[in-house]
């Protein structure tokens, strides 16, 4: 068997039921090479403490469910092994600028509410053509890159616990709903900004934004909100004075056939491993 | 498109006030440099009654006035707003920003007037 390290862990706890305020619990428990605080925290919950909760599910970093304050910062616990935190004594609370439901479960629905705020979804003039399509949107490899990284976002608000706007003004949207708002804006296939201004040209939209990147630094998918903050500033701005997206930015349809004449045509690279 | 709007003048009050302010101090703090006389006679009220006469200075003093007024005021509306506000609250902060900034703007201006309009010294 693999050295094991004795390691500390400080857990907040708070049942809404029994306690008037958060408490620290101390757990120590011998840690092995490559071991997460997820895994850490399920032999706590076995062994340890039996009523501890919190939420998780995919165990590999794709839903994004356990985000918590590891060692006075946002990480996804499953994505954190806990001799890389060099410390022997990790701390884990729920995720701050949330409320917290119970012990390391914090309530996420502003980050849900402000998501759904931007309308995060295509929306096209064509509305015939979304609800029966006849083809295809066609978008260059140039056109997708420009949004692309902003797809990774799983949604788990790491990025909106460490931002500290968010911490002094709960109604800022913050870079989780800004990055997207940016995402779909930028997307050619998308003629939707009129339509998410309600949210974006307000005085809680991304102008608050105070650049300090640090949702940057949290984001668990390598996503850069804060770059996506600034880029939706000069689209608004840009759209503001004239120079917002025009009918022959957006993306034409293909028919069908045609896509289908053009998959056919497709040839792909020729093998570089013999039979 | 309101915020956007207020936010792009916030920002272009910017190099207005670094070109406007850079001629007040050439003029003023730096007459020596640019102008080949002490700050001292530079500063005198005298001096200042002339200058406040050339009808240029008076309109890039107006200017410099709009724009120092509107990128302080507007910046300090955005630090007042991030507090936790009501939205009654928010609403009484912005116009009571609007009327110190146009309360402001009247002192200013009549300032710069009364020295436009001064008969010398």
């Amino acid at each position: 068997m693999a050295d094991t390290k004795l390691i500390t862990f400080k857990v907040r706890r708070y049942d809404p039921d029994k306690d008037t305020a958060p408490h620290w619990e101390e757990h120590k428990l011998n840690v092995h090479d490559g071991m997460t605080v997820l895994e850490a925290l399920h032999e706590i919950k076995a062994e340890q403490a039996p009523t501890l909760a919190w939420r998780s599910s995919c165990r590999m970093g794709v839903c994004g469910s356990c985000g918590m304050f590891i060692n006075e910062l946002p990480m996804l616990a499953c994505q954190t092994q806990v001799l890389h935190l060099n410390t022997d004594v990790v701390t884990v609370a729920p995720l701050p600028n949330y409320d917290n439901v119970k012990d390391l479960v914090p309530n996420l629905e502003p980050l849900i509410e402000k998501h759904a705020a931007i309308k995060p979804f295509i929306i096209h003039t064509n509305s015939k053509e979304i609800d029966e399509p006849t083809g295809e949107f066609i978008q260059s490899v140039e056109q997708r890159d420009e949004y692309s990284q902003f797809t990774f976002c799983i949604k788990c608000g790491l990025c909106l616990a460490a931002c500290p706007t968010v911490a002094t003004d709960p109604l800022f949207l913050g870079p989780q709903a800004l990055a997207q708002a940016y995402r779909y804006t930028v997307d050619s296939r998308d003629c939707g900004l009129q339509e998410r201004l309600v949210a974006l040209d307000a005085f809680h939209g991304p102008y608050q934004c105070h650049m300090a990147g640090a949702c940057s630094q949290a984001c668990p998918k390598g996503v850069d909100p804060a770059f996506g903050i600034q880029m939706l500033k000069r689209t608004l701005v840009l759209d503001s004075i004239g120079f917002g997206k025009k009918e022959s930015q957006v993306s034409k349809v293909m028919p069908l056939a045609d896509v289908v004449k053009q998959i056919e045509e497709f040839a792909p690279p020729p093998r570089t491993v013999t039979k | 498109m309101r915020e956007t709007r207020l936010w792009t003048w916030h920002l272009l009050a910017i190099p207005v006030i670094f070109v406007l302010l850079g001629l007040h101090f050439a003029v003023q703090h730096y007459a020596p440099v640019f102008y080949g006389v002490s700050v001292e006679e530079a500063r005198s009220f005298e001096a200042m009654i002339e200058r406040g006469k050339d009808m240029t200075q008076f309109v890039l003093y107006i200017l410099l006035l709009i724009a120092g007024l509107y990128h302080g005021l507007y910046g300090t509306r955005g630090i007042i707003r991030e507090l936790p506000l009501s939205p009654t609250l928010a609403k009484i902060v912005d116009w009571g920003i609007l009327l110190v900034g146009i309360a402001i703007f009247a002192l200013g201006t009549y300032v710069t007037w009364w020295t436009f309009s001064h008969p010398g010294a």
